[in-house]
């Protein structure tokens, strides 16, 4: 297990360890196939670029945010809580993309008690390109004193 | 110029409640699936005693599952009866005119969590329509259709909300 970290240790400015991906058919498959989502777009090379104009099939939006919940949960420790998560949808995620998700603090304040720390978000792919950028609300254990 | 929203008979549709809808109970063979499409191989979504290990009481699902722990209504539908592009309706809203003369596309997304969802869990879903919004811009207009959608578990507790920007366009399809 990672050690937990605290409310106290991190700083404005700092940045989470990244997260990478790697999008391909087979894990957009999986992932249509538990949800059953039968948009064409994420399956069907000729109707996605043919049809739709898009240059490949595409991962489901849907997909970013679950990058996000994963590099934010596993950042925040079993203490921490992730409570919320802004994504906006800029470019699509294609196979082949090898993604990086990564994260800077941009404030932390103390809540009823609890450390609040909010964090600018990006999802880029591996030409530098921000796919969904994003930003988060997560909460983190304050040490005792 | 007209407004779209106007010509496609959308402008009451603001304020529309979605019909409340309750899921079957979450499959924990969904949860482990869910997690290896995404490929987060924490094992509080793969093995009940490491999620009771920590501060669950079960074994739990990624955060961004909610939305799909109702299932999506009306989306199972036999091919024969899907739009060409395999999609039953749009975002849900029955009976709302004209969907399919647009292109839709996912705009952005807001999510809050209160709790954790739990195999077995029964997820209701409630919603409604908060805002259209039309925008002219390069390439002509675009429509933003914002919904607001609140879950909650079988004892009431919530679980999360849920805000969600689609943006419509109409169609041009590239030639054959």
């Amino acid at each position: 297990m990672p050690s937990q970290i605290y409310f106290d240790d991190v700083s404005v400015g700092q940045e989470i360890p990244v997260l990478t991906k790697n999008v391909n058919t087979v894990n957009i498959l999986m992932y249509c196939a538990v949800v059953w989502l039968m948009d064409r777009i994420h399956f069907d090379n000729p109707f996605a670029v043919k049809r739709r104009g898009l240059p490949d099939i595409v991962a489901p939006g849907n997909m970013a945010p679950d990058y996000y919940v994963q590099l934010l949960t596993a950042w925040a420790g079993d203490k921490g809580r992730l409570r919320k998560l802004g994504v906006q949808f800029r470019n699509f995620m294609v196979p082949g993309n090898v993604l990086t998700c990564g994260g800077r603090i941009t404030g932390k304040t103390v809540e009823d008690g609890k450390g609040r720390v909010d964090l600018e978000l990006w999802i880029k792919n591996q030409d530098g390109v921000v796919c969904v950028p994003g930003k988060g609300v997560v909460e983190l254990p304050i040490r005792a004193e | 110029m007209g407004s779209l929203l106007e010509e496609l008979g959308w402008k009451n549709f603001i304020g529309h409640e979605y019909p409340a809808h309750t899921g079957e109970p979450v499959l924990a063979r969904d949860i482990r699936r869910y997690a290896l499409a995404i490929d987060d191989d924490n094992p509080i979504f793969f093995d009940e005693a490491a999620a009771k290990a920590g501060r669950h009481k079960g074994l739990t699902a990624p955060l961004n599952y909610i939305s799909w722990s109702v299932g999506v209504p009306g989306a199972e539908k036999a091919t024969k009866d899907l739009g060409e592009d395999g999609l039953s309706s749009f975002v849900g809203i029955p009976n709302i005119p004209n969907a399919f003369s647009l292109g839709w596309v996912r705009g952005g997304e807001e999510l809050e969590f209160f709790k954790p969802i739990y195999a077995n869990d029964r997820v209701t879903v409630r919603g409604r329509v908060t805002n259209m919004a039309e925008k002219v811009g390069k390439s002509g207009t675009l429509v933003f259709v914002t919904s607001e959608f609140t879950y909650t578990n079988q004892n009431d507790e919530k679980l999360a909300t849920h805000v969600v920007t689609m943006i419509a366009s109409p169609r041009k399809e590239e030639a054959e």
